[in-house]
C-alpha cells in the first residue's frame, strides 16, 4: 500500500498544471482584458462597428451624435454637416478615430466592475467644439474646400474645427456619381489628415528661425527689387518692395528680402528648426494622429533653399500641427496641444476628464513678444484691425502656390494675444486665391462667434 | 400563476436586485466552498490498526492497511531486513468479513503455513507463517477493540454543519433563481423554476438518505451539487428548454453514484462489477463506432429515441473501475500487460472515432493507472513518446484538430473565424470583470457552446469572475482531497480508482477552462457538472463515487461500510 501511496504524487503534477494555467490566466486577465472589452467587435462595447452606445455633445451640451438605437444625428441640418468629421458617417467612410477612443471609459469599463453600469446608464461624450461655431464657419466658408480651426492655446480645447466639402449623412449626396468635383476629397478630416503647401504663412518659422541664430537681425535692413537672383534662377516679388527690416519683411510678406534672410539663416539651420518647432511632426490627441508634413532642403539649390522658407518648394504642413506653433507663440513659447474630447461620464461618474498637457518649449519668451509684435503689425498694417473688434488679433497670411494652372491655396494663421481669448487659428481655402482677401472675412465672423461663446460662458 | 410570471417579469426592482446579487452571490459562494473544502483538506489522517504481526523475538508490528506487501524492499508495507527475504515477498490481504490471506508474489524463498509451502491461503488463528525462514504470526485486533478505535477517530463532518451548508446553497439556487425571473423572458419561468427546485429537492433528498443512512459528510457532494448549480444557470441563460434533460440527467448521475459507491462497499464485489465494467467500457464505444452519429469531426454521438448521448463519457467511468487495482493483483506483472493490452483497445476504438479529447483523457487516466500500479517513470516515458507520435499521427489525420492548434495562442489574429469562440469568450470574460453582469445578461449566451465548451466564459461573465475561479477551485480540492485520502486508504483498489477518477475530473476542467482561455489549445471537453451534456453528467457523478470510495473517515462515506456494530457499545452496556 506504501507505495501506492507515495506514487500518488503524480497527480500533483495535473493539479500544478490547472493552478498555474489559471494564475497565468489571471495574471493575463490583469494585464490585458482592457484591451479583450474593446477589441473591435466586443460585444458589450461596440453599438456598431465603431462606437459604444452612447451619447456625443458638444461643449454646450447639444446632442451631435446618438449611437443608443443605430446613429441618430444632431436634429439641425447645418450642424450635422459641420461636426459630421468628428462624429462619422453611418457608413463608415469617414475615419473619425475619437468616436471609437473612448470605449473602456464610455462603458465605464474597469477590471472589478466591468462593463457593469447601475440601471444600464450609457455613457455621454463630450467634445471641445462648439456647434454654433461651426455652423458659423462652415457658412463662412460658403462651398469652398478647406479647413477653419481654432482652438485654445491656454487649455488645448478645439473650439472649432470644420473640414469642408462636408455633407448631411441623414441625406447623403451621390458621391461616387459626383462629376463636378463638388465632392472631392470629402471623407477626409482635412485639419487633421490633409498636408498643404504653407506659403508665406511659413514665414513665421523662418523669422522665428532667424531671431534666434541670426546676431543683429532686427536691425538689418534688406532691399527688394521685385527679383532676388541666384545665378539663373531668381526669386520674385510683385512689386519692388524697396529697403525693409525684418519688420517690414514679414508684414510686406517680401519674398525677395526673405530669400536674403535664408542665406543668413542657411540649410543646417533651417531644417534643424523646423525640426525643433515640431513643424512637420504630427499632433496626438483623443485617437487621432495628424498627418507628417515635410521640409527636406538636405539636397535643395541656394534658390529652392529660398523658396523653402518662403513656404514653398517642397514645403508641406498639416494645418493642426501650425495651429499649435500659433499657439506655442501666443503663449510665450510654450502652448498647450490640442484635444477634442473634454469628458466622459457613465451616468454620475466621471470616467474621462482631459487634462491640458504642454508643447515642448519651442522658442524663447523674447523671441516669442518680438514675433507676436510683427504678427500684430501685420494685422494693424495690412489686413484690418476692425475686422475684429474687441481681439487684439496677430496673424500672417500666405497665398501659396500650387503650380499647373492652379488657383492658389488662402491660407491664414495667427492668434488672439488678448488673456480673455486666448485663442489661437488657422485657415486654409483651397484655390481661394489671396490669403488675406480670402481667409479674413472667414475668420472675421469665426472670431467674434468665438468670443460670443466665451463672453457666454 | 401568469399573473405572478408578468409582475415578475415587469418587475422595476430587477436592476437593484442585480446591484445586491453581484456582491451576495460571490460571499454565498465563497462561504459554502470555504466550509466545505476546508474539512476535506484539514481532516486529520488517522491511520486505522486492522491486525498485529508478532514476530518470534517478541517484536510487534501494526498492520495499517488492509493489503500490504511484506518484503525487503524500503518501500514495503512491512519491511523484514533480511537477504533471505525477496524485495518484495508476499502480500497480506485483509477481507471484508475480517478474514486475512497471504499470497505469494512470486518470491525466490517462498512462503509458508505451517510448514507448507503455499501461494494464497487463508490465514486461521494460530497459524504460523514463514518468509525467508523468519516465522510470525497474524493477530486481528479484537471485536471490541475496533469498536474502541472507532469510537476514538473523529467523525467526519456534523450533520448540523452539512445542514447549514445545503441551506447556503439552497439560498445561493434560489438566488439565482430570482435574478433570471426578475425582468426576465416569462416563457423561460417554467423550464428555469424546473431546473433550479429540481435540483434543489435532489440535494436534499440525497442528504436525507445520508442522514438515514447515519453517513456525516456531505462537503463533496455539497461541492458537486454547487457546480451542479453553475451548470444549471449556464443552461438556464443559453437555452432554458434544456434545464429539465440536464436535471434528469443529474438524477440518473446520482443514482449511478450511489451504485457505483455501493458497488464498492465490498471488494469482493467490486471486483465482480470490474469485469461487468471494463467490458461494458469496450462495449460502449464499439456500439457509438457501429451506430454512433459523426458530429464537428468526431464520431461520439448516438442518438437513441431523439436523446443525444455520448456514450465515450460513461466508458471514462469504466475505465476507471477496470484499472483499480488490488495489491495482490498488483504485484502480479500479467496483470498491468493485460490492463495495457485493454488500454490499447480502448484507444484504438477512440482513433477510429477521431475524437481527439476523449483520446487524451483517457491516456491520461492510462498514464496514472499505469504509474500508480507499476511506479515506473520508464513506463510513464515510454507512453509519453508514444502519445507524442500518436498525437502526430491524430493531427496528420483530423484536419479539424490541426485547425484547432494553429490557432492556438493566435486567436486574436483570426477573431471571426478560427478564434472567434475563445475571443468572445474573452470579450465577455473582461466585460463580465470580477463580480459579473447578473444571471442572464450576458452576450455569450449567444455563441455556440456557450454552455458546453466555453461554459466557465458564460459563467464568469454573468456571476463574475471571483465565481468562475471558485469553480476551478472545487476540482482542485477534490483532487487535493484524493492525494490525502490515499494515505489512509484500506485498499490500493480505493487509491487507484479515486485518484484516476480525480485525475479525469482534473484533466477535463484543465483542457476544458485552460482551452477556453487559450492557454492551452481548444479541445472542446466538457468541464465536468457544469457543462450542458447528459453524459457528461452522469459520468462526472460516477468518477465522484471513486473519490467517495477512499474517504475512510469515521461515518464519512456510504460507499464505505461501517464497522460491524459500530453501536452495539451501548446496548452491551445496557444489557
Amino acid at each position: 500500500m506504501n507505495r501506492v501511496t507515495r506514487r500518488v504524487w503524480l497527480m500533483l503534477v495535473f493539479i500544478a498544471i490547472l493552478v498555474g494555467g489559471m494564475g497565468f490566466f489571471i495574471f493575463e486577465y490583469a494585464t490585458k482584458s482592457d484591451q479583450w472589452v474593446v477589441f473591435n467587435g466586443s460585444p458589450h462595447v461596440y453599438a456598431d462597428e465603431r462606437t459604444a452606445e452612447g451619447v456625443f455633445v458638444d461643449r454646450e451640451g447639444q446632442t451631435l451624435l446618438d449611437t443608443r438605437d443605430g446613429r441618430t444625428y444632431a436634429d439641425d441640418a447645418l450642424v450635422r454637416q459641420a461636426t459630421l468629421h468628428w462624429v462619422g458617417d453611418r457608413k463608415g467612410n469617414i475615419s473619425a478615430p475619437a468616436v471609437s477612443y473612448y470605449l473602456k471609459e464610455m462603458v465605464g469599463y474597469d477590471p472589478v466592475d466591468g462593463v457593469y453600469a447601475p440601471g444600464g446608464a450609457d455613457g455621454e461624450v463630450e467634445l471641445t467644439i462648439s456647434s454654433y461655431v461651426q455652423t458659423v464657419a462652415l457658412e463662412a466658408m460658403n462651398g469652398r474646400k478647406g479647413t477653419v480651426a481654432v482652438y485654445n492655446y491656454k487649455t488645448g480645447e478645439i473650439l472649432c474645427a470644420v473640414t469642408t466639402p462636408t455633407f448631411d449623412p441623414n441625406d447623403v449626396p451621390d458621391i461616387a456619381g459626383d462629376t463636378t468635383d463638388t465632392y472631392k476629397g470629402v471623407y477626409l478630416n482635412r485639419f487633421v489628415q490633409s498636408t498643404y503647401i504653407p506659403g508665406s504663412i511659413f514665414k513665421i518659422v523662418t523669422t522665428a528661425a532667424a531671431l534666434d541664430c541670426v546676431d543683429g537681425i532686427e536691425d538689418m535692413t534688406f532691399e527688394c527689387k521685385k527679383t532676388y537672383e541666384f545665378g539663373v534662377d531668381k526669386v520674385t516679388c510683385e512689386r519692388a518692395h524697396g529697403k525693409l527690416n525684418l519688420k517690414g519683411a514679414m508684414a510686406n510678406s517680401c519674398n525677395c528680402c526673405y530669400a536674403q534672410i535664408a542665406q543668413l539663416v542657411g540649410r543646417e539651420n533651417m531644417m534643424h528648426y523646423v525640426e525643433l518647432f515640431g513643424i512637420t511632426a504630427p499632433v496626438s490627441f483623443d485617437g487621432i494622429t495628424t498627418a507628417t508634413g515635410n521640409y527636406d532642403v538636405a539636397d535643395a539649390a541656394p534658390v529652392e533653399l529660398a523658396w523653402s522658407c518662403i513656404g514653398q518648394y517642397t514645403d508641406q504642413i498639416n494645418p493642426c500641427r501650425f495651429m499649435t506653433f500659433m499657439g506655442a507663440i501666443a503663449s510665450g513659447g510654450t502652448g498647450a496641444e490640442p484635444y477634442l474630447v473634454s469628458r466622459v461620464t457613465v451616468g454620475d461618474e466621471v470616467t474621462y476628464q482631459a487634462q491640458p498637457v504642454s508643447t515642448q518649449p519651442l522658442i524663447s519668451q523674447q523671441q516669442a513678444d518680438i514675433l507676436q509684435e510683427y504678427m500684430r503689425n501685420n494685422v494693424t498694417a495690412v489686413y484690418g484691425d476692425r475686422n475684429f473688434p474687441g481681439l487684439t488679433v496677430c496673424a500672417k497670411s500666405g497665398t501659396s502656390q500650387l503650380g499647373g494652372g492652379e488657383k492658389s491655396n488662402a491660407m491664414f494663421a495667427g492668434f488672439v494675444a488678448d488673456e480673455a481669448y486666448p485663442l489661437a487659428f488657422i485657415v486654409v481655402v483651397e484655390n481661394g486665391g489671396y490669403g488675406s482677401s480670402t481667409c479674413v472675412p472667414i475668420l472675421k465672423e469665426v472670431l467674434a462667434a468665438c468670443k460670443s461663446v466665451m463672453d457666454e460662458a | 400563476m401568469n399573473g405572478l410570471f408578468d409582475s415578475l417579469a415587469n418587475a422595476s426592482g430587477a436592476d437593484a436586485y442585480i446591484g445586491i446579487f453581484r456582491y451576495a452571490a460571490p460571499i454565498l459562494a465563497g462561504l459554502i466552498l470555504l466550509r466545505c473544502c476546508l474539512p476535506l483538506l484539514t481532516f486529520r489522517r488517522e491511520p486505522e490498526i486492522w491486525a498485529w504481526l508478532y514476530f518470534r523475538d517478541g517484536k510487534k508490528v501494526p498492520i495499517t492497511h488492509w493489503e500490504n506487501v511484506i518484503g525487503r524492499s524500503r518501500s514495503c508495507d512491512i519491511q523484514i531486513n533480511h537477504p533471505a527475504v525477496s524485495r518484495n515477498h508476499a502480500v497480506l490481504t485483509r477481507y471484508d468479513d475480517g478474514s486475512w490471506t497471504i499470497t505469494d508474489a512470486h518470491s525466490k524463498g517462498g512462503v509458508r503455513v505451517n510448514g507448507k509451502r503455499v501461494s494464497i491461503r487463508a490465514l486461521q488463528p494460530e497459524d504460523v507463517m514463514m518468509i525467508g525462514g523468519i516465522e510470525m504470526g497474524l493477530v486481528p485486533i479484537s471485536q471490541r477493540q475496533e469498536q474502541k478505535l472507532a469510537q476514538l477517530r473523529t467523525q467526519a463532518g456534523s450533520g448540523l454543519g452539512n445542514l447549514f451548508n445545503l441551506v447556503l446553497l439552497t439560498l445561493l439556487q434560489f438566488m439565482a433563481c430570482m435574478a433570471f425571473l426578475l425582468g426576465g423572458n416569462p416563457d423561460h419561468f417554467i423550464p428555469i423554476l424546473q431546473g433550479f427546485g429540481g435540483l434543489a429537492i435532489c440535494q436534499w433528498l440525497l442528504f436525507l438518505f445520508y442522514v438515514v443512512i447515519d453517513r456525516s459528510s456531505f462537503d463533496v457532494e455539497t461541492i458537486a451539487f454547487f457546480l451542479c448549480t453553475m451548470g444549471m444557470s449556464a443552461i438556464a441563460t443559453v437555452d432554458p428548454s434544456e434545464t429539465l434533460k440536464q436535471l434528469i440527467a443529474m438524477i440518473i448521475g446520482i443514482v449511478l453514484f450511489l451504485t457505483i459507491g455501493w458497488s464498492m462497499r465490498d471488494l469482493e464485489r467490486a471486483k465482480i462489477f470490474r469485469y461487468i465494467a471494463s467490458v461494458a467500457g469496450v462495449l460502449f464505444l464499439v456500439i457509438t463506432l457501429l451506430f454512433g452519429k459523426e458530429y464537428y469531426g468526431a464520431k461520439n454521438w448516438l442518438i437513441i429515441g431523439g436523446m443525444s448521448l455520448q456514450p465515450s463519457e460513461l466508458s471514462k467511468v469504466c475505465f476507471v473501475y477496470a484499472g483499480a487495482a488490488t495489491m495482490d493483483r498488483i504485484m502480479n506483472k500479467r496483470n498491468i500487460i493485460l490492463f495495457i493490452a485493454y488500454s490499447v483497445l480502448i484507444c484504438g476504438c477512440l482513433a477510429l472515432m477521431n475524437d481527439f479529447g476523449t483520446a487524451l483523457i483517457f491516456f491520461f487516466a492510462f498514464l496514472i493507472i499505469a504509474y500508480l500500479r507499476s511506479g515506473s517513470v520508464g513506463t510513464i516515458g515510454l507512453a509519453c513518446t508514444a502519445l507524442g507520435y500518436a498525437g502526430v499521427i491524430a493531427l496528420k489525420i483530423a484536419p479539424h484538430a490541426l485547425r484547432r492548434f494553429s490557432a492556438w495562442r493566435h486567436i486574436w489574429e483570426d477573431p471571426l473565424n478560427l478564434g472567434y469562440q475563445q475571443t468572445r469568450a474573452l470579450m465577455c470574460i473582461a466585460a463580465g470583470g470580477l463580480l459579473g453582469l447578473g444571471p442572464g445578461r450576458g452576450y455569450l449566451r449567444r455563441v455556440f457552446a456557450a454552455d458546453s465548451d466555453i461554459a466557465f466564459a458564460t459563467i464568469s461573465e454573468e456571476w463574475g469572475l471571483i465565481v468562475a475561479v471558485m469553480m476551478v477551485v472545487c476540482v482542485v480540492v477534490l483532487g487535493l482531497f484524493a492525494i490525502r485520502t490515499a494515505r489512509v486508504a484500506r485498499s490500493s483498489f480505493y487509491t487507484i480508482g479515486a485518484c484516476t477518477a480525480a485525475s479525469i475530473l482534473l484533466i477535463q476542467t484543465i483542457l476544458n477552462c485552460l482551452g477556453t482561455l487559450d492557454i492551452l489549445p481548444f479541445t472542446g471537453v466538457t468541464f465536468p457538472f457544469l457543462s450542458n451534456g447528459g453524459t457528461s453528467m452522469i459520468g462526472a457523478w460516477g468518477l465522484l463515487a471513486f473519490v467517495k470510495a477512499a474517504d475512510t473517515r469515521q461515518n464519512a462515506s456510504f460507499a464505505v461500510r461501517l464497522r460491524k456494530n459500530d453501536h452495539v457499545e451501548e446496548s452491551e452496556v445496557v444489557r
